[in-house]
């Protein structure tokens, strides 16, 4: 790749993000996902295991630290998730996909601006959930330590990976299939063990939660809750997973643009 | 002159039957060539196959020399295009989408290329304006803006005059006319107002049933169907049963976002 290559690409990564940021600025109901949502699971959780805790019996603290921990993690994924995902259907209901097409962006210039401008939405929503658990609970995830970014950044790549594979289905599917932006990280929650370790799941489901790298991430968050430091099995099995993951997630994606292209599904958005 | 965009044996089956069959097209620097035909004729289909964003089952496109869809991104650094079926996006003015899609394209000033390409279509006010806040023809011609700021080889305008007062619309033909003077920009144009294209293009191509049916200056087409001109031609093609088929509608084809359109 050439200099002047490497110029064009960033600024049309740039010009998406730019055009994010203009949507989100002029978009004050959409803030919700970064204030109010954060703020919302922050006290929910909280108030849980504040109250579990009360009750007496075995761990009490640690409960609130797994449930507080768990919930700032969890928007990690969330956000970066939301932020791609909602960053290629904004495009959809503006009716911009093809015009965008028609354009020398590459594919993943597109996902580059998204998740670049993503970022910002993703250190407003962690910090508003971190600002909660730290003023109303006393909870300071400072206290697990500088292992907890390789965590998060696992967690960023999951998010994404996720993201990338819900725009695959919208490409596929079609608007309809936009429900999964919002739906299908509901289903990865529980599996992934976000506020408890996997063993509390039924059975059945544990072979599929140990596929999930966000399983061994919230594993490995809990090890540095509870103080045991780094859980280098917990984050080797999520290096791994997550490198399975994203990759999985990348040729779906590229699958489904095939298919878009050659089924000329663009007539959808115009 | 060198050719900007030569298709050959494009070919394109969907579901319900085939929409583009054998179609060839080749469009010189400078020239301003009309893509014509009923619904569901296969213009659509065929500009899509030509822009890279359909993939055709059979042929070649080649924009500038750059080979699809290998070469996509290359190409379509040389391609401008709009269509007047497709909107502003919400919550963004019009100079801050003329600098996105500046960049996007590649444009060393996209500030003041934005600027230059409103005052060529003689709208500089708008400049601050959102998208929501334009009647149908000024978005019109924000695309036009939009598909020509960065000089691009090979100029697509989709059904481009559609929402255009008659005054706005000479405009705009006069504009793109010296466009494709002075920069040899050729223009690929779709529409259905005979008119519009008798005085902007300087060929046509017809296209009925997914095949290529009539191809030359306008008033030669015309005559090479024994009608006076392109309305009258149009009206005898989309009629005649042996060229559209036996529901006389072109029904096998697939656009069907084609009606849907505002």
């Amino acid at each position: 790749m050439t200099t002047a290559t490497l110029r064009a690409s960033r600024s049309r990564i740039g010009a998406i993000a730019k055009r994010h940021a203009y949507v989100l600025w002029r978009s004050p109901h959409r803030l919700f996902d970064v204030t109010i949502w954060p703020l919302v699971d922050a006290v929910l959780f909280g108030s849980i295991a504040v109250f579990f805790a009360r009750q007496g019996g075995q761990g009490g603290s640690r409960t609130v630290g797994y449930l507080l921990a768990g919930i700032v993690l969890w928007h990690v994924v969330y956000q970066a998730q939301i932020a791609v995902a909602t960053g290629f259907l904004e495009e959809t209901w503006s009716r911009q996909v093809l015009t965008m097409l028609v354009t020398p962006m590459r594919e993943w210039e597109f996902v580059a601006g998204v998740a670049a401008f993503g970022l910002i939405k993703l250190v407003l929503g962690v910090g508003m959930v971190t600002v909660a658990a730290v003023g109303f609970y006393a909870f300071d995830p400072g206290t697990l330590g500088i292992w907890v970014i390789p965590v998060m950044l696992m967690l960023l790549m999951a998010g994404w990976s996720v993201a990338l594979f819900v725009i695959g289905l919208v490409l596929r599917f079609g608007n309809g299939a936009e429900a999964f932006a919002w739906g299908i990280l509901f289903v990865v929650m529980p599996l992934s063990g976000v506020f408890y370790p996997v063993e509390a799941l039924p059975a059945v489901l544990r072979p599929v939660s140990l596929l999930l790298p966000t399983t061994h991430l919230f594993a490995a968050g809990r090890a540095l809750v509870d103080g045991r430091g780094p859980s280098w099995h917990d984050l080797g099995l999520a290096a791994l997973t997550t490198l399975l993951v994203s990759a999985a997630a990348f040729a779906f994606l590229v699958r489904m643009l095939r298919v878009f292209r050659e089924r000329g599904y663009i007539t959808r958005y115009t | 002159m060198s050719d900007v965009l030569v298709a050959r044996g494009l070919v394109k089956d969907y579901r319900r039957g085939r929409a583009v069959d054998q179609v060839d097209l080749t469009l010189r620097e400078g020239e301003r060539l009309a893509l014509l035909g009923p619904n569901g004729a296969g213009k659509t289909t065929t500009l899509l196959m030509c822009l890279g964003v359909v993939r055709p089952d059979a042929g070649t496109v080649e924009v500038v020399g750059h080979r699809l869809p290998k070469g996509r991104s290359a190409a379509m650094a040389q391609v401008g295009f709009t269509a007047g079926y497709l909107p502003l996006p919400d919550r963004i003015r019009v100079s801050e989408y003329l600098r996105m899609y500046g960049q996007l394209y590649g444009v060393a000033d996209p500030v003041e290329q934005a600027v230059r390409g409103l005052e060529r279509f003689g709208i500089p006010q708008l400049a601050p304006a959102m998208g929501t806040e334009l009647s149908a023809g000024q978005k019109t011609l924000i695309g036009i803006v939009k598909a020509t700021m960065h000089t691009p080889r090979l100029l697509v305008l989709d059904e481009p005059t559609a929402s255009l007062d008659p005054d706005v619309a000479f405009r705009v033909r006069t504009g793109l006319a010296v466009l494709c003077e002075e920069e040899g920009t050729a223009l690929l144009v779709t529409s259905h107002n005979m008119l519009e294209v008798e005085r902007i293009s300087e060929r046509v191509v017809f296209l009925a049933r997914g095949r290529v049916v009539a191809d030359g200056p306008p008033a030669e087409v015309a005559a090479s169907f024994g009608q006076d001109d392109l309305e009258e031609l149009f009206l005898h093609l989309a009629q005649d049963p042996e060229v559209q088929g036996v529901d006389g509608r072109g029904g096998h084809s697939t656009e069907t976002s084609k009606g849907a359109r505002p």
